[in-house]
């Protein structure tokens, strides 16, 4: 969203010494982030108005030759080439001169205008498209300007002339700011100038004048140059009474029109003081309604008559009928232009101007249709309007000429049941408006929101209209903001209906400055809070004044009784509603007081006390909030089991084995487990997944490696190893008690070399670990050398070997802290190679196992390596020989040469017996 | 230096005057014997490191400009590597533990209860669809934040203020956004939550405690400021910015948007069976991605999950 800070300037008055540069900072640190701040002033030096004296055309080209009088600054004529096709003479057109960048390349290319000569003329600057301004898109022709626009010098009101600046003219000195929308979401009334400038004001600290706010929807962007007003001050007073019917009216008076179907002539008073005689004749009150719907009784063949199918889809329907002639845009470039061009929207025609005009100020969509279209496609005599949800399948034509098909969610504005608009997003193009229009259906309303954002979606339609109903625009708006459209098209409406079938009551919140204070850590006082949040149109009451102040006696002689006690925990804790050591006790009872802060219809946002103390909190800056810290007792934070094993994991494998560690993403193609030998119906499938590449939850991780094995040995890498820790899930691992997916976090190893090297790891990491490598013994969990297919499948050179295993199979027993048994001695150890020859077909471990087991049976500390396993080339024996190294180490005393021959005696030959071979 | 030639002939020399000692009258042989051993001492000192100069000097001379000697083997570590973000994390992990806070893992499946109903999102509210939410066919959901744990993490610990103690607790996970991935955005990211409940949280703490872990991991005091921010499950909200560390190349001139926090609404506290008139607290959580691209000076977030040895190497 674009908010020009001129508009906002309208609306608030910015003291002095705040700069625009303060103001961005003060919106960005308490509204909204302000994404980009574009600041139009640098891009309008010498570029002014000039008056087309003559205009002939160059032979055999498209070009004209002109002489443009740039005013008295010039002194004389200037020639110009114009290749537009509505130049011509005594036109006011836009003239950069030569020496000036061109706005629109401004910044990036920073084109500079200068004498050139065009097909051998000399052309002294340019005459402007509006594009070539920056201003929008058009290209069609240059600007137009009409010679009796009038502008303000000096105080005075003055035609325009030659020589005027540009910008001047048309408020081009502003600065543009881009607002993130995403985070005002929440906040419907921030769509609209209106509702951003009211902000901009609490931010200021400074009241809101709501009853300027009317003066300025009233008021055209063109007359507002001018200092004049649109309309007459009673239709003011009118919209006046329908937008500002503020919550202390709904709450403390009777009802007012906005929540009150019987609609009557009455005084009201607003929160501005405003005293003002609702006049809202237009309003039909011959209207009754039954189990939510509306029907009319008028004998008016002008007769609106409304129907709403359901008041969860749209709370609130308002309508006129007005009798105006749309007419193609006038071929003058107008300040109303230059409102919609700096909000990023384009000028199309009076009628979409004005009802984007209003949008853009309000927040409120619009929408008109042509009334002779409107009945005629209902087949009644007068309009029937009717708001219901689509049947499936049911088809309407947009006005962009795309047909749709609907589903059951969309909301159809229709005529007598026929389909004349899809609720909110676009209308249809049976009751468009075109230049035979010459009455229409101006039509105000608010939608369900829920709805209309899937219809967002569903059809793509993304104007600015949808972004702001999808916000919730608030139900209390739709007919002053109608009253006020109509009023700015300059004529009377010839009917207007209202159906507002439950109409909803203004929030009420009770607050006391100590929970404002006590949750945000700050200690502002009831006066600012006040202050604070009626700046923004909230308002507050305290109880009365002699019961509020009882109230405060009662609780200031309570805490009187245990001062002392209060004072010490309130000042180390909330030093807000202690006030310090000389804290009174009637401004603690004052802190404690209740406030009830009644919600004006357009805060949709507030509902409970944290969302007014998060108003006093920003809107008195965030940042001027003292820093603290949370006392706390020393209690080591516990290790988390799972956390502690992969960092140790990691350590191992990273720091000590030279792997490195990889992540790759959790979501995979059907494709790569279907290589892997995975099931694909087994993942759960993610069914907007950006890719087909990206469908599946993986269920392991080793098919990711091995994909990243590939990309790195295509990329020259030999040796290497690669492992990840993360998570995998499967259907078949079934739910957890909370009724989501058992997660399981595994770690797998993927490694450039045989089985042997995969194994090495894998053995190693246990070691490591000093777990034993029996706790995993499934056979999944083992490690595996790729066959030759899958070699081929995954493009990889071979060998490749890896492991995977779920750590949540060990994590039980890694704990660091767990008992281990170290065994040391200060005696020396003795090593003995040995090499026992046995038949090819004999296991390793046959040899290796009661080799062991014999050394243990010894009582000596013993390391047991494997050395070599040799088997001949022509091994015509078929026997293969086995090496080990073995040291040994006696805990009591030095080992002598004989002892040592006995004990390797002894464990050879148990060795041999037990695995059938011999000694070499 | 002498060569060891004439020193090992001033020994012979100095053997010879000891001979002399037998002519001299006894009283004086002492203190002649005593300082003809000093002088043959330090001769023989100067011999040793004659001896072991020259020794030395037989070693060709090396090029220390070289990785290695001429026909030698260029010494190389096979260094392995983890992954920075894992690094990283677990930095900001181990300051986080400092300060007292306990840690949970994040899961990578989820659904819409932890995703959004407990975190105060209305049924279809717009907000919902902010976060671009991946869904499985039984309607799971890869969580797109880590804020999907703070049930489970508020639940877990609660008997903690029961008696009389205070909620601290991070959770670091993997995140995902349905969007596509370009040089700034990835569908799968790393954050990390934090959540913090006592009798008197205030925002002022919250405030606080996050400058002071921005400062303990830039190693220096930092300018900070917030900006307003919507998230249901927080009330009031912010975005929290630090000034760009000079550690990062910062010249007081930017602001870094490090993460979003808030107050945890009350409706969030009373999911997890904890009464809001009680009990306050606070949340936040930021990407760790962000973290390792500033440090790293890192302009394509794609290379985290690309496996690329090119990539790993440089950590």
């Amino acid at each position: 969203m674009k908010i020009s800070l001129n508009e906002i300037k309208k609306l608030v008055q910015v003291p002095k010494d705040i700069d625009d540069k303060e103001l961005i900072r003060l919106i960005g640190a308490r509204l909204v982030e302000v994404e980009e701040v574009d600041d139009w002033s640098p891009k309008w030096a010498f570029i002014n108005i000039v008056r087309v004296e003559s205009c002939e055309p160059i032979p055999d080209t498209h070009l004209h030759l002109c002489m443009v009088d740039g005013g008295p600054q010039q002194g004389g004529l200037v020639q110009v080439v114009c290749g537009a096709p509505n130049v011509h003479a005594g036109m006011l057109a836009v003239w950069i001169a030569p020496g000036a960048i061109i706005p629109a390349t401004y910044g990036n290319e920073n084109i500079k205008i200068d004498k050139r000569k065009l097909r051998g003329y000399e052309s002294s600057g340019m005459l402007a498209a509006a594009d070539e301004l920056g201003l929008g898109e058009d290209h069609g022709g240059i600007i137009e300007i009409n010679p009796e626009m009038e502008i303000v010098d000096e105080g005075k009101i003055r035609k325009i002339r030659p020589g005027d600046s540009f910008a001047d003219a048309f408020d081009l000195w502003d600065v543009i700011l881009d607002i993130e929308n995403k985070s005002l979401t929440h906040r419907p009334d921030c769509f609209g100038l209106v509702g951003f400038a009211r902000e901009v004001a609490g931010i200021l600290g400074v009241k809101f004048d709501e009853q300027s706010a009317i003066d300025y929807i009233l008021t055209s962007p063109e007359h507002n140059a001018r200092g004049l007003k649109s309309s007459p001050s009673n239709k003011e007073q009118a919209v006046a009474n329908h937008l500002l019917a503020d919550a202390t009216d709904n709450a403390q008076g009777p009802k007012n029109s906005l929540s009150n179907k019987e609609i009557s002539p009455r005084e009201t008073t607003t929160s501005a003081g405003l005293s003002a005689r609702r006049s809202a004749p237009k309003v039909r009150p011959d209207v009754v309604v039954s189990n939510g719907r509306e029907i009319s009784r008028s004998e008016n063949p002008l007769a609106l008559s409304v129907e709403i199918e359901d008041v969860e889809i749209c709370p609130r329907y308002s309508a006129a009928v007005v009798d105006f002639t749309d007419a193609p845009r006038s071929e003058y470039f107008t300040r109303d232009d230059i409102f919609l061009i700096k909000a990023g929207m384009r000028p199309i025609s009076p009628i979409v101007d004005m009802t984007n005009r209003i949008m853009l100020m309000t927040g409120q969509p619009l929408h008109a249709f042509d009334y002779d279209k409107f009945v005629a496609v209902g087949g009644s005599d007068a309009p029937k309007i009717v708001i219901r949800t689509a049947k499936a399948g049911e088809k309407l034509e947009l006005l962009d000429g795309k047909e749709i098909e609907c589903d059951e969610n969309d909301i159809l504005i229709t005529s007598n049941n026929i389909p004349v608009a899809l609720a909110g997003a676009m209308g249809g193009k049976n009751t468009d408006i075109d230049e035979k229009t010459n009455r229409i259906i101006l039509e105000s309303a608010t939608f369900s929101l829920y709805h209309l954002r899937k219809t967002q979606m569903k059809h793509g339609i993304f104007s600015e209209a949808i972004t702001r109903f999808t916000k919730g625009q608030p139900a209390g708006q739709t007919l002053g903001v109608l009253e006020a459209a109509v009023y700015s098209l300059g004529v009377e409406p010839q009917e207007v209906i209202d159906c507002y079938p439950s109409p909803a009551e203004p929030t009420q919140i009770e607050v006391s400055c100590s929970d404002i204070n006590a949750l945000l850590g700050t200690d502002y006082s009831k006066d600012l809070i006040i202050k604070t949040l009626e700046n923004v149109g909230l308002v507050v009451e305290q109880a009365s004044q002699a019961g509020s102040r009882a109230h405060e006696q009662a609780v200031a002689s309570h805490l009187l009784a245990d001062y002392a006690q209060v004072t010490t925990e309130h000042k180390r804790r909330t030093p807000a509603t202690a006030g310090g050591a000389d804290a009174c006790p009637q401004e603690m009872a004052s802190q404690l007081a209740t406030l009830n802060v009644i919600v004006p219809y357009w805060r949709t946002d507030l509902h409970i006390k944290e969302d007014i103390i998060e108003e006093v909190g920003r809107l008195l800056g965030f940042d001027n909030i003292p820093i603290d810290y949370p006392i706390r007792p020393f209690i080591g934070a516990t290790e988390d089991p799972m956390l502690a094993l992969k960092n140790r994991i990691r350590d191992i494998l990273s720091d000590r084995l030279n792997a490195h560690e990889v992540l790759t993403y959790s979501f995979v193609s059907k494709a790569l487990q279907e290589k892997a030998g995975e099931d694909s119906k087994d993942s759960y499938e993610i069914v907007n997944s950006i890719s087909p590449e990206l469908q599946c939850f993986r269920q392991s991780i080793t098919p990711s490696l091995l994909e990243k094995v590939y990309e790195n040995q295509k990329a020259g890498y030999k040796d290497f190893a690669l492992y990840e820790i993360n998570q995998v899930s499967k259907k078949s691992y079934g739910l957890t008690n909370e009724e989501v997916p058992v997660m399981k976090t595994n770690l797998a190893l993927v490694v450039t070399g045989d089985y042997y090297h995969a194994k090495a790891y894998f053995s190693e990491l246990f070691n490591q670990l000093g777990i034993s490598i029996d706790i995993v013994s499934n056979e999944e969990s083992q490690p595996v050398e790729l066959a030759p297919s899958m070699l081929k499948k995954f493009k990889l050179q071979g060998p490749v070997s890896y492991f995977e295993f779920a750590l949540d199979d060990i994590v039980d027993v890694s704990l660091e802290h767990a008992a281990k048994n170290l065994r040391f001695s200060r005696f020396p150890s003795v090593s003995r190679d040995v090499t026992f020859k046995v038949k090819e077909s004999t296991q390793y471990a046959d040899v290796y196992q009661p080799l062991d087991q014999a050394l243990a049976k010894t009582g000596l500390i013993y390391k047991l390596e494997p050395v070599s396993i040799y088997e001949p080339k022509e091994n015509l024996e078929k026997t293969k020989n086995l090496s080990f190294h073995i040291t040994l180490c006696s805990e009591d005393k030095t080992l002598n040469g004989s002892e040592i021959s006995d004990i390797m005696d002894k464990v050879t030959n148990k060795t041999c017996q037990a695995a059938g071979g011999e000694l070499i | 230096m002498l060569s060891v030639e004439k020193i090992k002939s001033s020994i012979k020399a100095l053997n010879a005057e000891y001979a002399k000692i037998k002519e001299l009258p006894p009283e004086e042989r002492a203190a002649f014997g005593q300082e003809m051993n000093a002088r043959r001492a330090e001769l023989n000192r100067q011999l040793q490191e004659a001896t072991d100069a020259a020794e030395d000097a037989e070693v060709a001379p090396i090029d220390k400009t070289a990785p290695s000697a001429p026909n030698q083997a260029i010494p190389r570590f096979n260094l392995g590597s983890k992954h920075p973000l894992m690094a990283e994390l677990n930095k900001v992990l181990s300051i986080y533990s400092h300060m007292g806070f306990d840690i949970m893992e994040a899961r990578q499946l989820d659904n819409e209860y932890n995703m959004f109903d407990t975190l105060n999102f209305p049924k279809g509210h717009p907000a919902r669809d902010g976060y671009d939410t991946f869904r499985t066919s039984e309607n799971f959901i890869p969580p797109a934040h880590t804020s999907t744990m703070q049930n489970r993490a508020l639940r877990r610990y609660r008997e903690r203020l029961e008696n009389g103690g205070q909620i601290a607790v991070v959770i670091p996970g993997r995140v995902f956004r349905n969007e596509d991935a370009d040089a700034t955005h990835e569908h799968t990211f790393y954050q990390c939550e934090g959540v913090f409940v006592s009798k008197d949280a205030t925002m002022g703490q919250m405030l606080g405690v996050l400058k002071n872990l921005f400062e303990t991991y830039y190693g220096q005091k930092l300018n900070t400021k917030t900006q307003p921010g919507y998230f249901p499950f927080t009330e009031p909200s912010l975005e929290f910015l630090i000034e760009k560390p000079k550690s990062l190349g910062g010249k007081g001139d930017g602001w870094l948007e490090m993460m979003g926090c808030g107050m945890i609404h009350p409706n969030v506290l009373k999911n997890a069976g904890i009464n809001p008139d009680e009990y306050k607290g606070f949340a936040w959580g930021g990407g760790i991605d962000r973290l390792v691209m500033l440090k790293y000076g890192l302009t394509d977030i794609r290379y985290f999950e690309s496996g690329s040895l090119k990539f790993l190497e440089e950590f």
